[in-house]
């Protein structure tokens, strides 16, 4: 049994019914999409097509076409990768974790939260695979049954590793999302009067009668599925992070990452749905579903992981210190001093210092603000990995292999295109799929007789 | 007898009805007629076909189709019809062979692989230069130049030899009658062979003579050595006997008057009480200034001064007349006469050599030999050096004749008077025929009415007199890949000689003359490669030296102190004088000293740069540019946009620029790389190699260099171990942390631990089978580069071009890192009590005249190796003989190897480099068929997308370990060795089973001085270093 408090602020706002909910959950999907949806997609397509351009370049000439180099072997390619899995976190945190500590304001935001997971896991499973030298050889990476004789896959090695944590989250998540989905679009198939559209969402929507039996297996299968997936929210970019923690690289070889990487991720994919979200509020008219409180939460989670982040960092530079290894002490001083000090001020500045604004009450509960340092902060999360990966690199064990790196128009076209794609999908998403979990929402709105009488009466009065 | 009862089996046939007649004959199949059928094309024309027959085509058909499907498609490759004896297809055949482009000389052994000559070796039989530099072992890939010349050329169209030999003849028959002198023009030439040919052409050509000049002049040198001794030739150094060597802007390790002091250097470096001691002045930091134990910067013109005043010293220790003498300044003069005293210490035993090519320094150098009593011991003139025979007044006579227009024929013969002696150009033109005898059409070829492609040398006959009463046999191991021609032959033809082939010449001279007609003495010849005429050297005596008391006098002193700065050219280890210019393994070759490639430039010190606001600079992506300036000599020639190169070491006042760049007709590989710095040059300027009054402006622009190295320091890092020669002989190796070589020691709960001993993984057993090690000796290391052109032709490492090196992505799989020493150290530091971030910023500096080490890195094979866990299609492993494996078809090319690898040395194919027109078109190493012959059938070329790196020349101990399995024994220690260990003539590579307890590799392993590169990071490499020695007395 749930109960409320009656001094908590009610988590939907505007007094809507359930009516009210249905018809504005649904108004994005039924009508056409504005001007300003068009120009959004137009751009996203045309970065899209730009990045996979490039992509098809690098697979026919070689990754020669990037900036790498003989000592950074790796810099915008994973630089991306940990990045989008980063941003991935923050889904199904919100979906799956809130959902086990039963915070109700989630439900506002696990729908969108969700399919950002899903896209941003997608664009970041571009990148294992074309950052490859012979992609074509890309499934030697699964453990198959072949014909090369006893030749396995190497399970030493954190990328296999990383090959079965995507693959397991993706899925996961996409499960997850989807069965949230299901009495949603069970909703959009019966409002549905086009019959291609009632159709489609029929398929989609797999029979769903909105029995007491469908229902319970409705809730028993997100329980259990949050139960698999918050494992997963931990174990992702904890095995990310094991590409670098288990390696010899100073700068890289450090056990705090794990946490460090986790924390991080939450913290930046919660900074891309607040970016996310105060568009889709204000385009889809939603501000009283994703409410001020709801910005002011997810800005609270992103003070807290941030400072995380922040102590994470400061460990790093102590434990180099104090380690006394010469290697990590200068692999850690040359990231503030070297040539790439301004990736690291820039991560430290974003990262660190910008959170630190959301003690303030005023500011925390300021949306454009908040959508400042949303942004600001995915800029210092990309800093983060970028520093972590090419600054280690560029200077390690021996002076003479030191070198630097700088990316080339197909690192760059390259990233701008998974950007591109990645709000391809959204704005997709956004015009098609309901964006507010509204059937979970339904259950937390606050209606009595009262209410409703209220209402009626104001209705009819319209008449 | 037997009764002829017949049984009936009914009335039919009782009563033999017709009926029953058809049925007996049918009641058995008869044999088909089919021959006849088949013959009679009437009826096999007229019947349908039969169900047998359609069996028959049936059967046919599907045994056709079967055996259609057995068939593999052959592509072009044709089999032997006969099979050449000594030829088995994947067993190599080695030829002795020798190489003498004027310059370099070497005895080699050629490995040929299928008729293709694919390396060159080292002929361990020869008693001089039977080691291979960096130059020698890339010239194999010179043969299969696509640019070479292909056809003669008469007047500059292609034509056939027979017109070409007409016009020649003609021109030389028509020059003797109109009185005009016929001259062939040549670099040094020592074969008996041709000598013996041209003296013939003398005894019947009256007007002809041979003139022959050395790019880089020694002609004073030689003229001094004349004056000494009555003989006009070089002394031949024994490096072996001495214990003290000077050098005064002699870099006699890249090149020593073109004998190879490399492997005795390397003997005398070994590290005992007895090390040979090395002190430099030099103006230009040389590969042998970089290896010296105490090296002082001079300008070049004070190195006749430098030399004077160490003549004035031990003639005064030796109680005799000095000479005269300019001031030093008071810091060198205490240290030139520190060196004095050293010397006069190790008379007997020493060595002076000076640099340049002028008469005062070489007459100075003899001169304190002879008063240190050197000759005869660690210099000789017994056995008359025939390596630098050009004669400058005789190529000044030939230039006053040409100008004069009594020059009717003047034939070039493996020289390139245009590149090397611009000035020379314009009299050239003057010859009535300028005839080339060329591999190129190289800049004087250009010119010439009549040029004559001859053979590369792998195609030619010919012999060699290095020094007297030794020789050295160039035999063919290809035939002409061209229509080219010998020559031998072709002087031969032109002067109407007999028409005898080359073969044939020099066959006919050792037949006739040494050998007497002894056949098997002539095979053996061809078959060693090398031949000593012990009779005639036990027969020569040292000649005595001059005891004339004028002899030092009349030397003459270039004034220091001009306007401007200094400059003087020298030669890369590389490069040489730009012979091989078009070779793209030496143009990738990165210098040992820059560690640039694909360029020359003017080295600086970085403080005259400063001055003059010159600087290099670092681009985002880690290219390194640099400024460009105009040079302008006192002369009023100018050379313009020389890229600057601040190079510690660098003589303030002075720079250098190498010469053997700027070729504008070398062809694609080499035009238009560097400036030529012989266009500087001129007269007395040309023999003692610098030019005083120079002045130097920046230009406009920058220049993009091609540096592999950006990093010089080793930022105090414990990278290559260093202990002076005192301590290494009193002082313990290891002494409970204070010894001059410990090992990591992890403190751990069960005590202090080895790196090694500290993790958590299996070891692998490397106790039985083999165990292949290699072994660094970093005393002995001079970074000549050698090994890392020898592991290109070996391993079949792509040439990348200078914008790949540029974007850091040298493929080479074994570089030679190269560090200056910084003023700044953790000690100074600690005095200063500066702050790490201001410590690391100046260690980043190199000091001005900073000691230099070598490093050889190849991968370290670890056998905790950080790579092969990582990979995660288990693409690289690890082998049960201690070696990390690459599986080229498994990787995927995830370069999370090279990420993870802390010696940095797998090298990733970022671009299809084997056949890469379009980036790479120049480039003819990989990208051509022609250039392609030279790959090692043995080494998988790799392709695009996947890391490569060092194998330890796997193909080589799989060689070798079948060899010995075939013959049914054991193998031995040396039975397989890397190409690099190969090609290292100082011995500072040795490769072997560690598990041979005999073995060299096994003692170098239990050497005091071994140790392993980054120990702390618990790799256990099976390639270990051994710690270098300074002789810092």
């Amino acid at each position: 049994m749930h109960y409320e408090a009656p001094v908590r602020e009610p988590l939907v706002l505007g007094n809507k019914s359930y009516h009210d909910v249905t018809v504005e959950v649904a108004k994005p999907i039924e009508t056409a999409p504005p001007r300003s949806w068009w120009i959004a997609f137009s751009i996203s397509l045309l970065l899209f097509l730009w990045g996979v351009g490039n992509i098809l370049y690098t697979i026919g000439y070689g990754i020669g076409t990037w900036g790498l180099n003989k000592t950074v072997g790796w810099a915008w390619d994973i630089t991306n990768f940990v990045w989008w899995v980063g941003i991935g976190h923050a889904g199904t945190l919100i979906s799956a974790v809130l959902l086990l500590f039963r915070q109700k304001w989630r439900m506002a935001i696990n729908r969108s939260a969700e399919a950002m997971t899903i896209f941003s896991v997608i664009q970041a499973a571009l990148f294992p695979g074309i950052h490859m030298g012979r992609i074509w050889l890309a499934y030697f990476v699964f453990p198959i049954p072949n014909q090369f004789g006893s030749l396995w896959v190497n399970f030493n090695s954190p990328l296999l590793w990383d090959v079965f944590a995507i693959s397991t989250y993706f899925s996961v998540s996409l499960v997850f999302w989807y069965t949230g989905l299901i009495p949603d679009f069970a909703m959009l198939r019966d409002r549905a009067v086009r019959p291609v559209q009632k159709h489609i969402y029929g398929i989609l929507s797999f029979g769903w009668g909105g029995k007491a039996k469908h229902w319970q297996r409705f809730e028993e299968v997100s329980l259990v599925l949050a139960g698999l997936a918050t494992p997963l929210v931990l174990s992702v970019h904890t095995i990310v992070s094991m590409d670098f923690a288990t390696s010899v690289i100073p700068g890289w070889h450090t056990t705090i990452f794990p946490p460090y990487f986790v924390a991080g991720a939450i913290f930046s994919g919660f900074a891309m749905v607040q970016t996310l979200l105060i568009i889709m509020r204000k385009m889809f008219k939603m501000e009283h579903y994703i409410t001020i409180q709801h910005i002011e939460m997810m800005n609270i989670i992103i003070m807290v992981t941030g400072s995380i982040v922040g102590v994470a960092y400061i460990t790093e530079l102590f434990i180099a210190w104090y380690s006394g290894v010469e290697y990590e002490q200068y692999a850690f001083l040359n990231r503030a001093t070297g040539p790439y000090w301004w990736a690291y001020w820039s991560m430290m500045t974003c990262n660190v210092f910008s959170p630190q604004f959301m003690w303030f009450k005023k500011l925390r509960t300021n949306l454009i603000f908040t959508f400042i340092i949303s942004i600001v902060v995915n800029i210092g999360m990309w800093f983060e990995r970028f520093v972590i990966i090419v600054t280690s690199l560029h200077r390690d064990y021996l002076p003479s292999s030191w070198t630097m790196f700088a990316p080339t128009s197909v690192d760059i076209a390259i990233y701008l295109g998974t950007i591109g794609f990645f709000f391809v999908l959204f704005l997709l998403y956004a015009r098609t799929f309901p964006v507010i979990a509204q059937a979970e929402l339904k259950t937390i709105l606050k209606s009595s007789g009262e209410e409703q009488k209220k209402h009626h009466s104001e209705h009819d009065g319209h008449h | 007898m037997a009764e002829t009862k017949k049984y009936w089996k009914g009335l039919e046939e009782l009563s033999d009805s017709p009926v029953v007649q058809v049925l007996r004959e049918n009641e058995f199949a008869s044999e088909l007629p089919v021959d006849r059928f088949l013959a009679d094309d009437k009826s096999m024309n007229s019947s349908a076909t039969s169900r047998r027959d359609f069996l028959k085509f049936l059967g046919f058909s599907t045994a056709a189709a079967a055996l259609a499907a057995c068939e593999a498609p052959v592509v072009e490759s044709i089999p032997y019809v006969v099979k050449p004896d000594n030829l088995v297809p994947g067993v190599p055949s080695y030829y002795a062979s020798t190489y003498f482009d004027g310059v370099d000389f070497a005895s080699i052994l050629v490995k040929s692989r299928e008729g293709r000559p694919i390396k060159i070796e080292p002929n361990a039989q020869a008693l001089i230069n039977g080691s291979t530099n960096a130059r020698i072992q890339a010239s194999v890939l010179s043969l299969y130049d696509t640019q070479r010349l292909k056809k003669p050329l008469v007047d500059g169209a292609e034509a056939d030899w027979s017109a070409l030999d007409r016009k020649v003849s003609d021109s030389i028959r028509s020059a003797t009658a109109s009185g005009k002198s016929v001259v062939l023009l040549s670099s040094t030439v020592n074969s008996p062979t041709y000598l013996a040919m041209l003296e013939e052409i003398r005894s019947t050509v009256a007007n002809f003579r041979h003139v022959s000049y050395d790019a880089l002049s020694v002609s004073g040198k030689l003229d001094a050595c004349e004056k000494m001794t009555g003989m006009r030739a070089l002394p031949v150094y024994s490096l072996a006997d001495a214990q003290m060597i000077v050098g005064v802007d002699a870099d006699f390790l890249n090149e020593a008057n073109g004998q190879s002091l490399t492997a005795d250097y390397g003997k005398g470096r070994k590290p005992s009480a007895e090390m040979l001691r090395h002190v430099q002045f030099e103006s230009v930091m040389s590969l042998t200034g970089a290896n010296a134990d105490k090296r002082f910067r001079i300008l070049p013109s004070q190195r006749a001064a430098v030399l004077s005043a160490l003549y004035n010293a031990i003639a005064r220790r030796a109680g005799q007349q000095g000479v005269k003498e300019t001031a030093l300044e008071a810091e060198l003069a205490k240290s030139v006469a520190k060196t004095a005293e050293e010397l006069w210490n190790h008379r007997g035993r020493s060595l002076v050599l000076a640099g340049g090519g002028d008469y005062t320094s070489e007459m100075l150098a003899l001169g304190i030999s002879r008063l240190l009593e050197n000759f005869g011991s660690t210099l000789t003139f017994k056995y008359r050096n025939q390596l630098r025979t050009g004669d400058e007044s005789a190529l000044q006579g030939l230039v006053n004749d040409l100008k004069a227009g009594s020059v009717g024929v003047l034939i070039l013969d493996r020289c390139n008077p245009v590149y090397d002696r611009p000035e020379m150009a314009e009299a050239l033109s003057k010859a009535g025929l300028l005839v080339s005898l060329s591999e190129h059409l190289d800049e004087s070829a250009s010119m010439a009415g009549a040029v004559a492609p001859a053979h590369h040398f792998l195609e030619d006959w010919c012999d060699h007199q290095p020094v007297q009463g030794y020789f050295a046999m160039q035999q063919p191991v290809i035939r002409p890949l061209f229509d080219t021609r010998s020559t031998l032959e072709s002087v031969d033809r032109w002067f109407g000689l007999g028409g005898k082939s080359a073969l044939g010449r020099v066959k006919d001279h050792w037949l006739n003359g040494r050998f007497a007609g002894n056949v098997d003495r002539w095979n053996e010849f061809v078959h060693d490669g090398v031949f000593v005429a012990f009779d005639e050297i036990m027969a020569l005596a040292e000649p005595s030296a001059s005891t004339d008391p004028t002899l030092m006098d009349g030397l003459t002193f270039s004034s220091a102190g001009a306007q401007g700065l200094e400059l003087a050219v020298y030669t890369k280890a590389g490069m040489g004088t730009g012979r091989l210019a078009n070779n793209p393994w030496l143009q990738e070759f990165p210098d040992p000293i820059t560690r640039t490639s694909w360029d020359n430039y003017l080295t600086i010190s970085a403080s005259d740069a400063k001055e003059i606001g010159l600087e290099n600079t670092t681009q985002s992506n880690g290219a390194l540019n640099g400024s460009r300036v105009r040079i302008t000599t006192a002369q009023g020639k100018v050379l313009d946009m020389v890229p600057v190169l601040i190079q510690p070491g660098q003589a303030k006042g002075s720079v250098g620029l190498a010469v053997g760049y700027g070729r504008t007709k070398a062809g694609k590989v080499g035009d238009g790389v560097g400036v030529n710095a012989f266009a500087l040059l001129t007269g007395a300027e040309a023999q003692q190699q610098f030019l005083s009054g120079v002045k130097i402006e920046p230009v406009e622009g920058e220049h993009e260099f091609a540096c592999v190295q950006l990093h010089h320091t080793m930022m105090g890092r414990d990278i290559v171990r260093e202990v002076s020669l005192g301590d290494f002989l009193n002082k313990p190796a290891k002494d409970g942390g204070l010894g001059w070589n410990e090992r990591t020691e992890f403190e751990t709960y069960a005590g202090p631990m080895n790196a090694d001993k500290v993790n958590l993984w299996k070891d692998f057993d490397h106790t039985t089978g083999h165990f292949w090690n290699l072994s660094i000796d970093l005393n002995s290391c001079i970074g000549c580069g050698a090994c890392v052109i020898a592991c290109h032709a070996e391993n079949n490492v792509p040439v990348v071009g200078k914008d790949e090196i540029r974007r850091s992505r040298d493929m080479h799989w074994l570089r030679i890192d190269r560090y200056f020493s910084s003023e700044m150290t953790e000690e100074v530091a600690e005095e200063q009590s500066l702050g790490a971030i201001e410590k690391f910023r100046l260690m980043e500096d190199p000091s001005e005249n900073p000691q230099v080490v070598f490093q050889p890195v190849m991968c370290q094979h670890c056998n905790h190796a950080p790579c092969e866990t990582v990979c995660p299609v288990a693409a690289t492993s690890h082998s049960a003989e201690g070696l990390n494996h690459m599986a080229y078809n498994r990787c995927i090319g995830t370069r999370y190897c090279a990420n993870n690898c802390p010696y940095k040395v797998r090298r990733f194919n970022w671009f299809l480099y084997h056949d890469n027109q379009e980036q790479f078109d120049i480039n003819y190493a990989m990208n051509d068929d022609l250039g392609r012959m030279v790959l090692n059938p043995d080494v998988t070329v790799r392709s695009r997308g996947v890391m490569e790196k060092c194998s330890m020349c796997v193909q080589r101990t799989q060689y070798a370990k079948l060899e010995a399995k075939k013959a049914g024994r054991m193998l031995k220690d040396g039975d397989a060795v890397t190409a690099c260990a190969q090609a290292c003539d100082t011995g500072a590579l040795v490769f072997g089973d560690a598990n041979d307890a005999e073995s060299k590799i096994a003692a170098a392993k239990k050497n005091d001085r071994m140790y392993y590169l980054l120990d702390e990071v618990g790799t256990q490499p099976s390639v270990f270093y051994q710690v270098k020695v300074r002789n810092n007395a």
